[in-house]
Formats: C-alpha cells, structure tokens, sequence
C-alpha cells in the first residue's frame, strides 16, 4: 500500500498545527461540500457507505488487512478482537439497515433530499425537510474507536463536512475509515478531516468551534459540561457523557445446559473490545433460586473467559492500567482469604481476565479492560435499588429472560431509565438504528422545516 | 509483648543505630523470616492471607516471596499485632475526611521503633554536615492539630531531635479538616531568618509549598534565604491546590526563596510504614538529573511486573513493593499502589496506580 498521507492525523506524531491551518480546513470542507456532498442523494450516500463497508469485510482489502496487522501496536486491541470488532461495526452497515436508520429516525427516505410527507404530515397538510449542518466537528475521546466511526457514518449520510478531532492516540481506526472513504469516492474523503491533539488546546479549539455549527462530543461529564460552555451560542451540541452497562440473569434461564450457553455470551461481551466502551458490562446481577447458583455462574463465566482468552486475546496494557487490575485483584485475594462472600477467578501470570463474587449486593463498576463482578440478585427491584446511583446513567442491560417475564423486567428497566435492553452476548453489537443513549441519532444533527400548504 | 517479638527486636534495633552499614541479603532474609513467623502468627487476617496463597513460614524459600498486603487494605482491615488495649496511638492516611482512613497502629515501644528509623535514616539526608541545631520552619499543623498524621509525627520528631528553641509548626486546618497555611506568620518567620542571617529549613507537602508559593507570588520576600537553608518536601497533592510538576515545583522554589535544587530534599514515605525514603542530601551537589529514592538498609523495594505480577526486570517499570523491618507490629511486607522503575541504588517514582484514567468511556467509581 502507498503511504498514507492526505488527513492532518496522517502528519508525522508530534506535529503541531496552527489556529490559521484548522480554519484554513473548516473552510476547505465547507467548500468541498457545497461543491460535491451538498447536491448528493441519500440513496447515493448509501450506497457508497454500503460499499466502503463491504471493504471492510473483505478479507482482502488493503486497509482492512492493514488494519488487523498494524491496528494492535496502534489501538492495543489484539487482532482477533478488531476483527470482531470491525466485523460487527461494519457488518451491520448494510444499505438496507441505513435505509431503516434514516425511515426510523426521519421518517421519509427522501426527508434529506426534498420536502415530503408522512401519513400524519399529509393529514395535517404539511411537507417537511431536514437540513443537515454543514461543518459537523466530533469531539471523540477515549480507546474505543466505534463512536468515532459511527459519528463519521452518520455525517456523511445527512451530508456535512465534518472534521473529527481525536483525543491523544485514538486517531489511527478513525483515519483508516477516512482512507477507505477516500478510496471509494476521493471527492467524499475531501469533505472529511481527521486530527488529533490533547483535548483542551484553546487556540485551536476556539476557531474550529467557530466554524462548527453542530459539535458532538463523547468524553467525561466533566469535559462536555466544559465544552458546552465554550461553545458559541448559535451552535448545537450534541453530548454523550459516561454510561455503564451490566448484566442480568433471571433464575428461569439458570439450568446446566442455559447457563452454560450464557457465560459463553457474557464472556463474549467482556471480551468485545475489551470491555473498553459504554456498552461493556461492569458486573452481571444473577438471580438466586436458579439450578445454578450466582458463585457457579461465576465459575463458569472464569472458564468461559479464560477459553476465549485463547483464541481472542486481551490487549497489551501500558503499566498503569495492569497495576490497576492487579491492584484490585489483591484487596479482592485478601477478602477472599477472610471469608466465603468473596471469591475471585484470574489468569494466572497475567492480568488478562478477572471474575469477583461478591455478595455484596451494590452495583461495582469495574476498572475493565475483562474484569468483570457477579452479583446474587433476589429480584431486579432490589437490584435496581442497589444501583441508585446509576439511575439515568446506565446504557445497556444484557438481559436474560423468558415469557412474560422477559417483557416485565425489559419494561421496569426502561422505566428506571435504562437506554437499551439485548440479549447478553449482543451488548457491544447494537444495531445499527439504535437511539444512542435513548436519542435518535440522525434527529439529533438535522434541523427541520416544515412548509404549511 | 511476645518473646519472639523482644527477640527480634533485640536483633533489630543494633541495626538502627548503624544506618550506613549495608545489610546482607543473608542478614535481610533472616530477620524478614524472623518478622514473618510473628506477623503470621499474631496477625489473622494476615496468616489467612498467607494461608489462601498456600505460603508458611515453614515454606518461605526467601524474603521477596513473603505475601504484601495493599496498602488500600489498610482502610478495611486492622493489620496489627497489638490487642486493642495496646492500641496507644494510630496513624491515618491523609485524604478527604468522607473516605475511611488507612490505620497503622503502635504501641509506646512500637512508636519507639519508628522514631528510631525517622532519625536515623533522615540525619544524613536532611542533616548531612551540621554539627549545630536549625531552625526548622514546619508548614503543616502541630501535632495538637493533626494526632494522627505520620508525617507530623516524624517531622515533630526531627524538630525535637535537630531544631531550635524557636523551630515550629505554621500550618492549621480548615474546617472541613484540610491542611492549609496561614500567611503572615510564614512570611515574618521567613523574613527575620533573612535578616538575621540564620539558615532555615522548610519541611511541608508539595501542596503546602504551591501554597506557599501562591502567597509569595503576590507577596515576595525582599531576599533568599541565607545559606545552609534547604527544603524538605513529601507527598503528592491528593486533588488538592495545583499539582506541580516537581522540575518546576523546585524551580518556583528557587526563584521565590533562594534555595537552590541541590538543597531541596524529596522525601517518600506513608502512614502504613515505619521507615521512609530519601532522594538527595541536602546540600551536597546533585549527581544526576533523574534523583532516586533511597531506603534505608532494614528497608527494601521492589519492583513487580504489574501484568505478572513477578519481580519486574532491571530496569523494567512495575508497582513499587516494600518490606519494611521496623514494621515490627503490622505487616512488613506493604504492596503501594505507586509505580517505579528500579535503579541501581534505588528507585524512581512514575506515577499511581489509582489514577490511571480507565479506557472508554466507563465510570471509575463509584
């Protein structure tokens, strides 16, 4: 493959840029859109967008093998988990899931291209039209590159420019999408900017807000509030703070052979980009009264974990983040050592997996990277009451269930605020469509215009 | 007190009195063994550690395999040997008052012990060519104000040892129970010293001395402090004031009073310990940029590989592990949550283990 050089994050580490340079590509965007991504047709985009997805799944595309081999030095995923990773991602980014994506979230197919209407519209004598912003900047932060691709795919399809500002070291997958746009469609690409530089760089943060007319933003609650305030008045923002996720087991679901079935696919959700995203369990509440009991759902989900450690192995961690699990590990040893509430399952020689039984019922976030809690649970009211503190803040609830209970337990779960409720084993693969912390994702970039006839 | 515990410590305390004689790997092993089939006995929650990990007294093969408690563990469990009559006096962890504290208990001989290794181990540090008392400026609360705090234990205890009549404690608390530093006395202590000519030495936390820096910033002193002054400085800044980076934390220092980097000592040391560790002699002229922390001989650190958690390579980063001798009636053998790299005679501070930022998104908490 040639060398990649046609993004700001493809510069040489290290590189600093000017205030002058980032409006000087605000502007180009802008332009570049006006000239090209303005006047394209969403099935068009989808199209495309199908396209470089299927890329992706192609063994033998360059960037995607260029990616399996250079993504672990650069991500610190290992290779089979950006495998499954990318596959996931890109393999739900099919034309017929973003066509769903734009009818569920717009309502008409046509909504970006002309001004149509719905049954209710036509019935209250109105057209409407969504119009895009058209410089879009996402803020992204953190290890896991799915929101930042993800952002990118849904600014392409309302058709902004956008420029994609990474947070130190998180730059490298983002870029290599914005390659393989640029492969595909290089007039596309041209509309896209990637960089990347420690957060909270004011000077050239404040021209890129200027220019901005929606920003999006994934980081701390901290930094959005800070963001927020930075930002012109006139400019949409569109944040998405912290988010936990965990796991819940009915005691129906507890028979040898399900439960079974079960640790397999949680340990599957620890595993997926190793527990790194909102979506990744921090503990699994498992109910008592079941064949097996919480501590045996436990032992096998050590098992389960320490099989796929074998043929999808955790990342490299930079020693910081080991003393930090193995930080943790020791107080969980020592209170194993005084008494039966505690148990604890770990690779041995490495901190590549952790378990930790504990009776204690308050809900535990884990310093992840596959270290993962379980919990006896009575009834999912107390353990909602146990997780009070993450009311409102919880993403997604691999839950698993049967019957009628299934839908009981899915709705006290919306009810208390949860964003999303999936099969354990899928916690790190929503689909395509879903609303992002409960918002529709496409809803939140347009603006609308209705025309009264 | 248990025989084997007067035993050991008729063993031990010749060596605190000869803190610049080496000790054996041999003499080191012995005594570890010696301490750890007491802790191990008198101490539960310890031996069911020991007990857990399959490691005996009996099965000790040699002193770096004897099992570390964390030192987070010192908030949830009470490592000592001393029934809770005994229990005269205990050190807290400094933090914020809504955490727990760490709990390190003495009793009057054990308390004896420490202040035997504080002296002995600090002298040719902090003291290295004086054959007369200093007046020492301390910057935190009195002992009066902060019972339980090590720190002011020992630096009250180098005050009695080595500081004037008029040596003292500037520092107070405010209500919610944090150090802080009242102006005007610091400032006309600092000011006669000038005039006078009479050397002083500062012993405070890095949060203290920004503290004190911020004060002069908008209100220098006329100038340096005269020569032979130097600086003690410890500790990290726990979420408090402006953290520094220590190069320009002693390059403010300098420019504010006068004290050049060679007579600024760093010290590192903890409530759950009985021995501390020293980067510079103060005065004498540097030797590298990159400082090492030194313990003193009845004091050793390790490095392990946080991923292996097996003795790190040389040269290799990892958490920093102690087995401190003159930890006689808690646990000698202490696993901090501090990362460093070791050294040929020491070892180099890199950062906590606690304050690593998680990956993603995710809530560290709660």
């Amino acid at each position: 493959m040639k060398p990649l050089n046609y993004f700001l994050a493809d510069l040489p580490p290290g590189t600093s840029f000017s205030p002058t340079m980032i409006a000087e590509a605000c502007q180009a965007l802008k332009h570049n859109r006006a000239q090209y991504l303005a006047s394209k047709s969403t099935l068009n985009l989808i199209e495309t967008l199908a396209d470089v997805a299927a890329d992706w799944c192609d063994p033998h595309n360059p960037i995607r093998q260029l990616a399996l081999k250079d993504g672990p030095a650069a991500t610190g995923f290992s290779a089979p988990v950006l495998a499954r990773g990318l596959d996931q991602f890109f393999g739900q980014l099919t034309a017929d899931r973003l066509r769903q994506l734009v009818f569920q979230d717009l309502g008409h197919l046509d909504r970006l291209d002309r001004f149509v209407a719905t049954e209710p519209e036509h019935q209250t004598r109105r057209l409407a039209l969504a119009t895009s912003p058209e410089l879009l900047v996402h803020i992204t932060a953190g290890n896991l590159p799915v929101p930042a691709l993800m952002s990118i795919v849904l600014g392409l399809l309302v058709r902004s420019a956008q420029f994609v500002k990474c947070a130190t070291g998180t730059s490298w997958l983002p870029r290599m999408l914005a390659h393989s746009i640029h492969a595909r469609e290089s007039k596309l690409a041209a509309c896209l900017e990637i960089a990347e530089w420690p957060g909270g760089n004011t000077p050239l943060e404040t021209v890129l807000f200027e220019q901005a007319d929606c920003v999006t933003a994934t980081g701390r609650d901290e930094t959005l509030t800070a963001l927020r305030l930075r930002l012109p008045p006139q400019t949409r923002f569109v944040g998405y703070g912290h988010r936990v996720s965990f796991g819940y087991v009915s005691r129906e679901m507890l028979s040898q052979s399900e439960a079974r079935q079960l640790t397999r696919a949680a340990a599957r959700d620890v595993s997926a980009w190793d527990q790194s995203g909102c979506l990744s369990p921090h503990l699994y509440y498992v109910e008592t009264g079941g064949t097996i009991a919480p501590r045996d759902f436990a032992e096998q989900l050590a098992t389960a974990l320490a099989e796929l450690e074998a043929v999808e192995p955790r990342g490299q961690l930079p020693p910081a983040e080991a003393a930090e699990i193995s930080t943790r590990r020791a107080v969980y040893e020592l209170r194993a050592a005084q008494s039966l509430e505690t148990q604890l399952w770990q690779s041995p020689q490495s901190t590549a997996w952790t378990v930790i039984y504990e009776e204690d019922p308050r809900f535990q976030t884990s310093c992840l990277n596959r270290f993962v809690y379980v919990k006896p649970a009575r009834n999912l009211a107390d353990t909602l009451q146990q997780s009070a503190a993450f009311s409102g803040r919880v993403s997604t609830v691999g839950l698993a269930a049967c019957g009628d209970k299934l839908r009981e337990l899915s709705t006290a779960l919306a009810r208390w605020g949860v964003a999303r409720v999936c099969p354990i084993g899928r916690m790190q693969d929503p689909a395509l469509p879903w609303r992002h912390d409960g918002r529709p994702t496409l809803n939140e970039l347009v603006t609308w215009t209705d025309w009264e006839l | 007190m248990p025989t084997s515990i007067t035993n050991y410590l008729a063993e031990l305390i010749p060596l605190l009195a000869s803190p610049a004689t080496p000790l054996l790997d041999s003499q080191f092993d012995q005594l570890a063994r010696q301490l750890f089939a007491t802790q191990f006995r008198l101490v539960q929650p310890y031996r069911n550690l020991c007990l857990a990990r399959g490691c005996t007294p009996a099965s000790l093969t040699h002193w770096t395999h004897i099992p570390s408690v964390p030192t987070a563990s010192f908030k949830e469990f009470d490592w000592t040997s001393l029934p809770p009559d005994d229990r005269t006096t205990v050190f807290h962890s400094s933090g914020t008052t809504a955490d727990t504290p760490s709990r390190h208990f003495h009793d009057a001989r054990s308390l004896e012990i420490y202040e035997r290794s504080v002296l002995a181990w600090a002298r040719g540090w902090l003291f290295p060519h004086d054959s007369q008392r200093l007046e020492l400026l301390i910057l935190t609360p009195d002992p009066g104000t902060a019972p339980h705090s090590s720190l002011v234990h020992m630096f009250d205890v180098i005050r009695r040892e080595w500081g004037t009549a008029d040596s003292g404690f500037a520092g107070a608390c405010n209500p919610a129970g944090q150090w802080i530093l009242p102006h005007h006395p610091v400032r006309s202590h600092l000011i006669r010293s000038q005039a006078e000519g009479r050397p002083l030495a500062l012993l405070g936390t890095a949060f203290l001395f920004v503290e004190l820096l911020d004060q002069l910033r908008t209100d220098p002193i006329p100038k340096a402090l005269p020569p032979g002054s130097r600086i003690l400085e410890t500790g990290g800044y726990k979420g408090r004031s402006r953290a520094l980076p220590k190069p320009e934390l002693y390059r403010q220092l300098t420019e504010c009073l006068g004290i050049s980097s060679n007579s600024i000592v760093s010290e590192y040391g903890m409530c759950e310990l009985s021995s501390q560790a020293y980067d510079h002699a103060a005065g004498t002229p540097e030797t590298g940029l990159n400082r090492t922390f030194r313990f003193p001989p009845w004091t050793r650190a390790v490095i392990v590989n946080p991923d292996t958690n097996a003795l790190a390579s040389p040269g290799e980063s990892g958490l920093l592990r102690l087995f401190d001798l003159a930890n006689v009636r808690s646990v000698m053998a202490i696993q901090t949550e501090d990362l460093a790299r070791a050294h040929p005679h020491g070892f180099q501070l890199l950062g906590r283990a606690t304050t690593a930022q998680a990956r993603g998104c995710s809530l560290m908490g709660p």
